[in-house]
């Protein structure tokens, strides 16, 4: 292999598959970038066998050819380096590339790339477009609420469903809900569902970035691995067997009291509140009011022994409103829904102090999140 | 609130196969390997056959009887659905065995749902959920609600309103309140104690004679005075979890990486539990087998790997630094919980059937 390319481009390459590169493997070579010809085009690969990058960069082939190297060692090297022309050539022996740019040089020693596990091709199957920066929020607001612990690993992916021009992203884990649904760029004829892992998932929102080229994704006859299209990067993820727990029956159908608040208030008021719910296992508790002045929100926590404190925000109330309009959540729960919504309004609603909250924002009708409350005394 | 099955297994019995129902049958071993009756139907029970009697004995009585081998898996899971179905009305579950467990429906009352709607709903979703009847007793506390569900059974319903507890109880046989066995009420009855109101109205010092230290206690049931609390969750003392390594070590990387790992697993418990604690302790283990113990108190209490981490690897590292020992098990663990008082007053509620 004898190529050049600019040092620019191969940085940024580098860092993008360095996402899938193991960092502590039992299999070596997964610490390994595979570098490739192509068409014209220097293909990089790395994988840590459940999701695989693969990017590709101009570059000017002199020879076709492929190798494997060492990632961190080869990024920490070219980040190093000028922007300028880098000279990549492959050696026979020992196996190793040598690299040069300006007056700076170096061998890297290499591995066969016939050792390195072969990326799973997914060539068959309905091609899905969707908005990337709609993907991205959609991934945003979903992945945070999958769980992270493995008991129900199901649990650890997300449920994505689509069908003819819709898509519905929602995952879970056993005290909240976060589901979104969206439009596909293009219909589809089939409808069908698959379960990916919430972290590789999360790594498709990172690699579309600011893009603006629509996303697509395919998913294998077998159902066992989808590929996600992303300009020039592609990204193969594992996907996960096992049934989702129906989801759509864990958002209230009816609320009693539906309160619309600023985000930046609530926020502030959630963040004000959880610096005394540190202590006490984290509750908030939060009434609803609606009285001469108008409708507002009162947040409270209480640290035992520490001390307690209150806000109160402004909002809009909808429904009878009593002393059971009231209800508690876990404040990271309620935290970490309003950090992803935002700017803009936010509605919050509730029904009894034992069921479920929802909180949805205005101008993001796809989005719904679903809380469970804490149990209290009041 | 307490709510019982009537006559359990005999009855899950009787619902999975119609050909048993309307019928006397009995559940448990074989009468020729000397079983016992582990459950008897009311249709066995008018023929004198009762639980705990030997299955000879109950075939004697009413030879028509049908013997029923126990299916424990079963009875597990409909247990499990039933604890369920009682988790739906209030989180505050306390499972006293398969077939009966207390209801804390102290704030369904504070909310104005009356005690006999609350506890006719119980009844209703359990049998339309499993179809299978119960016995509710609602009171202001535990041990008069167990004998209010006792005493109108099957597919009963006892309230005694508060203030109504010494009216119930006292006409009762002493035989209703909880540690009152044969043994225990064959010598009361020599005594002519025969009713609450007889064991009530007592002299301490002929209780204690009888009850040793537990007589202020059984004078207190027999008044219908009790104030211990529905317990969600018995109380643990603490939770660990360790590994023994395949090849003693002295590895600091090594030995990081396990308390991390460890730190996940007692995580995962806690987290299953919904408990947290005040104290993380790590247990080391040398080559030469002695055993070495640190503990770290921490203000806030924790439940979540990093948090416990922290503390177990500050602790790890302490130890290392001024030992050469190799080391051959390690655990890590997490105790002083919140009081299963705090844990009822508190509780994350979960998602049904997530």
């Amino acid at each position: 292999m004898h190529v050049s390319c600019l040092q620019q481009n191969l940085s940024r390459a580098l860092a993008i598959v360095g996402r899938a590169v193991a960092t502590r493997s039992n299999l070596p070579v997964l610490q390994n970038v595979k570098i490739s010809t192509e068409d014209g085009m220097l293909v990089l690969t790395g994988t840590n066998l459940d999701i695989a990058i693969t990017t590709r960069i101009g570059a000017q082939v002199e020879t076709e050819g492929e190798i494997t190297i060492p990632a961190r060692l080869l990024s920490d090297f070219v980040n190093s380096l000028p922007d300028d022309r880098i000279e990549i050539k492959s050696v026979v022996e020992p196996l190793s590339v040598s690299l040069d740019c300006q007056r700076f040089s170096a061998n890297i020693n290499g591995t066969d790339p016939e050792e390195f596990p072969p990326i799973p091709t997914v060539d068959e199957g309905a091609t899905i477009k969707v908005d990337p920066q709609l993907l991205k929020d959609t991934v945003t607001h979903v992945a945070f609420a999958a769980a992270t612990e493995d008991s129900r690993p199901v649990l650890t992916g997300i449920k994505v469903e689509v069908n003819q021009s819709d898509f519905t992203f929602a995952a879970a884990d056993g005290f909240r809900l976060a589901v979104y649904e969206g439009k596909l760029l293009e219909p589809i004829s089939e409808a069908m569902e698959f379960i990916i892992p919430a972290k590789a998932l999360q790594e498709v929102g990172r690699l579309i970035g600011t893009g603006d080229t629509a996303v697509e994704f395919t998913v294998t006859p077998a159902g066992t691995h989808a590929l996600f299209n992303i300009g020039n990067v592609e990204i193969v993820s594992q996907l996960m067997p096992g049934s989702f727990p129906n989801f759509r029956s864990l958002i209230p159908a009816e609320y009693k009291n539906r309160v619309i608040v600023q985000n930046s208030d609530f926020s502030r008021a959630v963040k004000t509140s959880s610096i005394f719910a540190r202590d006490g296992s984290g509750i908030l508790r939060i009434q609803i009011v609606n009285d001469e002045d108008g409708g507002k929100l009162s947040i409270s926590s209480r640290a035992e022994e520490v001390g307690d404190n209150q806000g109160e925000i402004d909002g809009v109330v909808e429904g009878d409103v009593d002393e059971e309009s009231r209800i508690a959540f876990n404040n990271k729960y309620l935290a970490e829904v309003l950090d992803v919504l935002g700017e803009g309004e936010v509605s919050f609603e509730i029904t009894s102090a034992s069921s479920p909250g929802v909180v949805r924002a205005t101008g993001k009708e796809g989005y719904t999140h679903v809380v469970m409350p804490m149990f209290v005394q009041w | 609130m307490h709510a019982d099955f009537d006559a359990f297994y005999a009855a899950v019995e009787q619902r999975d196969f119609p050909e048993l129902r309307n019928r006397p049958i009995v559940v448990g071993g074989s009468p020729s390997r000397r079983g016992v009756v582990a459950s008897a139907s009311y249709e066995s029970r008018k023929f004198g056959i009762k639980s705990a009697m030997p299955m000879s004995t109950a075939l004697k009585k009413c030879p028509e009887t049908v013997v029923v081998s126990p299916r424990f898996v079963v009875y597990r899971e409909v247990s499990r659905q039933v604890m369920e179905v009682f988790r739906d009305i209030t989180p505050l579950v306390e499972p006293l065995s398969l077939d009966e467990a207390y209801l804390d429906v102290t704030h369904l009352i504070a909310n104005n749902i009356s005690p006999p709607q609350i506890a006719r709903n119980l009844k209703q979703k359990v049998w339309s959920k499993l179809g299978l009847t119960i016995s509710v007793g609602v009171a202001s506390s535990k041990s008069v609600a167990k004998i209010a569900s006792s005493i109108n059974k099957p597919d009963g319903l006892t309230i005694v309103r508060p203030g109504g507890e010494i009216p119930f109880l006292y006409p009762l046989p002493v035989e209703v309140l909880w540690g009152i066995g044969p043994k225990t009420s064959a010598k009361l009855h020599l005594l002519s104690i025969d009713t609450v109101q007889d064991l009530a109205s007592q002299p301490m010092e002929i209780l204690s004679g009888i009850f040793g230290s537990n007589a202020t206690h059984i004078k207190e049931i027999s008044n219908g005075i009790d104030t211990t609390a529905v317990i969600t969750q018995r109380e643990r003392k603490s939770i660990s979890s360790e590994t023994t390594l395949l090849v003693d070590t002295s590895d600091a990387e090594d030995l990081n990486e396990i308390v991390m790992r460890l730190s996940g697993d007692v995580a995962e418990s806690l987290l299953k539990k919904n408990m947290r604690g005040r104290t993380v302790k790590l247990k080391l283990k040398r080559s030469d087998f002695t055993v070495v113990t640190r503990q770290k108190t921490i203000s806030e209490k924790v439940q979540i790997s990093s948090e416990i981490a922290e503390p177990a690897l500050e602790l790890l590292n302490l130890e290392l630094e001024n030992s050469h020992e190799k080391y051959r098990l390690i655990g890590v663990g997490v105790s002083g919980f919140a009081t299963s008082e705090n844990l009822q007053d508190e509780m994350q509620l979960r998602f049904e059937g997530l």
